[in-house]
């Protein structure tokens, strides 16, 4: 039977914010629906409400021409519906194949006891699919974002639901998964599953999706084959003007070094890593997941010891594992890739999230100065457009990628010396992309060292002053711009030109 | 105690739309059980009664702020109650060694400072459980004061000493006053400098407060300490009040603090609460009890009632955070 879920005016609001008005939407089984719109437009609401996770205050859910009620998570079960959220959902206590198997357990014959051999066989085949050499029995909370996002699509996967619903499934992978997961939603299209895609990764959705929806403010505005309509079109109509394309200027890099990686050695991490960052550049580090990066930055930002090699940084050498708050002191700043395990502070305002590192800047007398804080509060919010509805809300309330805006915001001050971004636009919307890469631009023009790592090809060549390519803890090779070759870097990555052993 | 039933739905709504909802029932269910209690009582109403009211909960105002800062951290403080007893025994034992009341006042804040330091230590650099330290330092200040004051009581007619739980200026006790100025001290330290900023971002996160450069793990040391010094002004306080020092002064005074903060809105996860939620938790709080008295309601169900309260906070609490989640 074709299956299809149809979402009938549904509606929403939270105190004075409409997050969904009169929206329709429907899923068909065999088919890809995408929905895109800017951070913040109601995306994720709308599928925690065919979810189950949030109840609509209007509307009805049909399937296949039935209302149906959803009132709680188990229901959606119920009904062949799976969720990938958009914040990880998986229990961070229990084990891998405890989270896959959470709630469908399988037991040893009619007995109540749990089969757990025959669970971490059925979790491990799966993980060998997406090349992840991961013990099912380790716990969730040991894992690096990447890999939480691959357990809690297999989780999806494994359910055997019917309709699957992906809310930026591709945020935390890189390219190698990526295409591995676009292999399986092909299959899973193929065998007459419904997937809803949301992504802000435009040639992602035209590669997989037949159905594309635009929200803007909780209203749907567009619905369209995506053979009958194109990427600018869409990008276009989720603001209703052109996106203002971010274009790389030209520029001359000092030749003052900021920051001097030397033969930079951790165990399993990385090994002889060197390089080094002078002011105003911006140096992004691209690999694959595993490629040691996210720890590069973080024996960086002083968070690690017990590394080989030196960081000098201004000059001095820095001493290991001096801790993230005599690097604040010092001029760094960082954001980090696990956005909730350590990037906010769900409990606290969006004020107080954006301020906490200025908080001494802004200090006269040992009193804050409220009217300083409200003024860099008031301008990183009005520079990367974050959605809120006051900087008194609770940043927990704001969407995915406004949460994310927060993070990077809370650094941009004059005493910005070296900035380190761990995948910085994950879940950001296309427009306020442009947004971000001209403010790392102004950072870099003024004079800051900037330290990327992203996973993204094509954010990399869009930004970069120079790329150095990793694979398994080893630099592979370094590119300055303009002179990029796209299929090199992707083979270097792979770990296709190994050993070059460049040094940077 | 049928009010505090009835009102369970409203107070719901309440923490749903912030905390002034909150403060605003709080104040609301402070004048109906007083109102109450003055109609069952007509002595209850008296300014000399508010007068002894307020004194009695003078200790639990200043233990509760005390308590609200280690609760925005997510932890909690039992040894509060053991450490008054011990506190007060160094304070005595120096006055009555020295002579010199100021620097009895001195080292019972400073004994009180030693065991909230000692809790920090342990819960903020080495990451204990802050439940299992402050049990542990519960026992052992009890036991500290058990063996200062050989297991007596000692009595203290030092007037100086004495002033500040003892003294009245006609019907209001000086204390009263005087922890009106600890709170608004406390108040500017949470809300106006960078170490309050930093309480609320320990206990809300306390990984992102790391990176941020926070140093979180030195937050809490000194949080702990200023609920130990607060617990060693206390110990002055019950000192004044009661002309003597004794070793089982506090007792359940870590209860009472937890239930008024929790009752004032603070989050037992941290991150989310005000001083002036505390007040007026202390206060309906001190007027419940009170009242019981006042009203002649058997001692013995007093803590039977007392377990009800904080149990029927932590259930509605638990009920909002729910909705929240949503
Ligand atoms: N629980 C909540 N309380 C208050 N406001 C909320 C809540 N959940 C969502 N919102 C608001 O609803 C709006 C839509 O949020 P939603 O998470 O659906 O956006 P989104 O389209 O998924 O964005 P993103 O691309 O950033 O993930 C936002 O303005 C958000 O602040
Ligand atoms: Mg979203």
């Amino acid at each position: 039977m074709n299956n299809r879920i149809d979402m009938k005016g549904i509606g929403k609001s939270f105190f004075a914010t409409r997050a969904l008005d009169n929206v329709d939407f429907s899923s068909v089984a065999g088919e890809v629906h995408a929905l895109v719109g800017l951070n913040g437009a109601g995306k994720s609401t709308l599928m925690k409400v065919l979810g189950g996770v949030i109840q609509r205050d209007q509307g009805v859910i049909e399937l296949n021409g039935q209302p149906i009620e959803i009132a709680a998570p188990v229901d959606a079960t119920k009904h062949g519906v799976a969720m990938i959220h958009q914040e990880y959902s998986l229990i961070n206590e229990l084990t891998v194949a405890d989270n896959i198997f959470l709630g469908r357990e399988l037991f040893i014959g009619g007995t109540p006891f749990l089969n757990k051999r025959e669970m971490a066989r059925r979790v491990r085949a799966q993980l060998d699919r997406f090349g992840l050499d991961l013990d099912p029995a380790s716990p969730v909370r040991d894992l690096n974002s990447g890999e939480k996002q691959i357990v809690e699509i297999i989780r999806a996967l494994m359910s055997d639901s019917w309709l699957i619903v992906m809310d930026e499934p591709t945020s935390a992978l890189s390219e190698e998964d990526k295409e591995r997961l676009f292999g399986f939603i092909r299959r899973m299209k193929a065998e007459g599953v419904a997937i809803i895609y949301i992504s802000h990764h435009m040639p992602e959705i035209f590669g997989i999706a037949e159905q594309v929806t635009v929200m803007r403010d909780g209203k749907i505005v567009l619905s369209e084959r995506t053979s009958n309509t194109t990427e600018a079109a869409v990008i276009k109509t989720m603001t209703g003007t052109e996106l203002d394309d971010f274009v790389k200027p030209v520029k001359t890099i000092s030749d003052d070094v900021l920051l001097d990686v030397r033969g930079l050695t951790h165990a399993h991490a990385y090994q002889d890593v060197s390089f080094d960052l002078r002011r105003g550049e911006i140096l992004v580090l691209t690999g694959l997941r595993g490629c040691g990066a996210p720890e590069l930055a973080k024996a960086i930002f002083g968070l690690t010891s017990g590394y080989e090699g030196t960081i000098s940084y201004r000059g001095t050498t820095l001493r290991p594992g001096r801790g993230p708050a005599a690097a604040v002191r010092d001029g760094m700043g960082m954001v980090t890739e696990n956005r909730d395990k350590n990037g906010i502070m769900a409990a606290l305002s969006v004020r107080d999230n954006i301020a906490l590192p200025f908080l001494e800047k802004a200090t006269r007398g040992g009193l804050i100065n409220a009217a300083k804080v409200e003024a860099v509060v008031a301008k990183a919010i009005r520079e990367t457009s974050t959605k809120t509805s006051s900087p008194d809300q609770e940043i927990r309330f704001l969407s995915g990628g406004n949460k994310q805006k927060i993070c990077f915001s809370r650094w941009l001050d004059e005493d910005l010396e070296l900035l380190i971004l761990l995948e910085p636009t994950r879940g950001i919307d296309v427009h306020a992309k442009a947004d971000i890469y001209r403010i790392i631009e102004e950072l870099a023009t003024r004079g800051v060292g900037v330290l990327i790592l992203s996973y993204e090809i094509d954010e990399v060549i869009m930004l970069a002053d120079r790329v150095i390519t990793l694979y398994q803890g080893r630099s592979v090779a370094s590119y300055s711009h303009p002179d990029f070759d796209k299929d090199k870097m992707l083979a270097d990555m792979a770990g296709a030109n190994l050993p070059a052993a460049a040094h940077a | 105690m049928t009010s505090t039933v009835t009102v369970n739905p409203t107070a719901a709504k309440a923490a749903i739309s912030g905390l002034t909802l909150r403060y605003l029932v709080l104040a609301g269910l402070i004048v109906l059980a007083s109102v109450g209690f003055s109609l069952a009582n007509e002595n209850f109403y008296s300014l000399v009664n508010i007068g002894i009211l307020l004194r009695s909960i003078a200790v639990l105002f200043l233990v509760s702020m005390g308590m609200t800062f280690v609760m925005l951290t997510g932890g909690i403080d039992l040894s509060v109650g053991s450490n008054v007893a011990f506190a007060g025994g160094v304070g005595v034992i120096t006055l009555t060694t020295t002579g010199s009341a100021p620097l009895g006042f001195l080292t019972a804040i400073l004994a009180g400072m030693a065991i909230g330091t000692i809790n920090g230590i342990f819960i903020g650099r080495l990451k204990l459980s802050a439940f299992m330290v402050t049990l542990a330092t519960f026992a052992l200040a009890r036991g500290l004061a058990l063996v200062i004051y050989d297991a007596t009581s000692i009595n203290v007619s030092d007037p100086t000493f004495l002033w500040l739980g003892g003294t009245s200026w006609g019907n209001i006790p000086v204390v009263i006053p005087f922890v009106f100025c600890v709170f608004v001290a406390l108040s500017v330290l949470l809300y106006r400098t960078p170490f309050g900023r930093n309480v609320y971002a320990a206990g809300a996160n306390f990984n992102t407060a790391f990176v941020l450069g926070r140093r979180p793990e030195r937050s809490v040391v000194w949080i702990y300490a200023l609920s130990g010094a607060l617990a060693g002004l206390s110990a002055i306080v019950t000192v004044g009040r009661v002309s003597s020092g004794q070793p089982w002064s506090g007792l359940y005074l870590e209860f009472d603090a937890i239930t008024a903060v929790i009752l004032g809105g603070t989050s037992l996860f941290g991150g989310r609460g005000r001083l002036l939620g505390t007040i007026l938790g202390v206060l309906l709080y001190g007027i419940i009890i009170n009242g019981l008295v006042l009203t002649g309601t058997n001692p013995y169900l007093q803590s039977l009632i007392k377990g009800m309260i904080l149990l029927g906070v932590v259930l509605l609490d638990s009920w909002t955070q729910r909705g929240k989640a949503a």
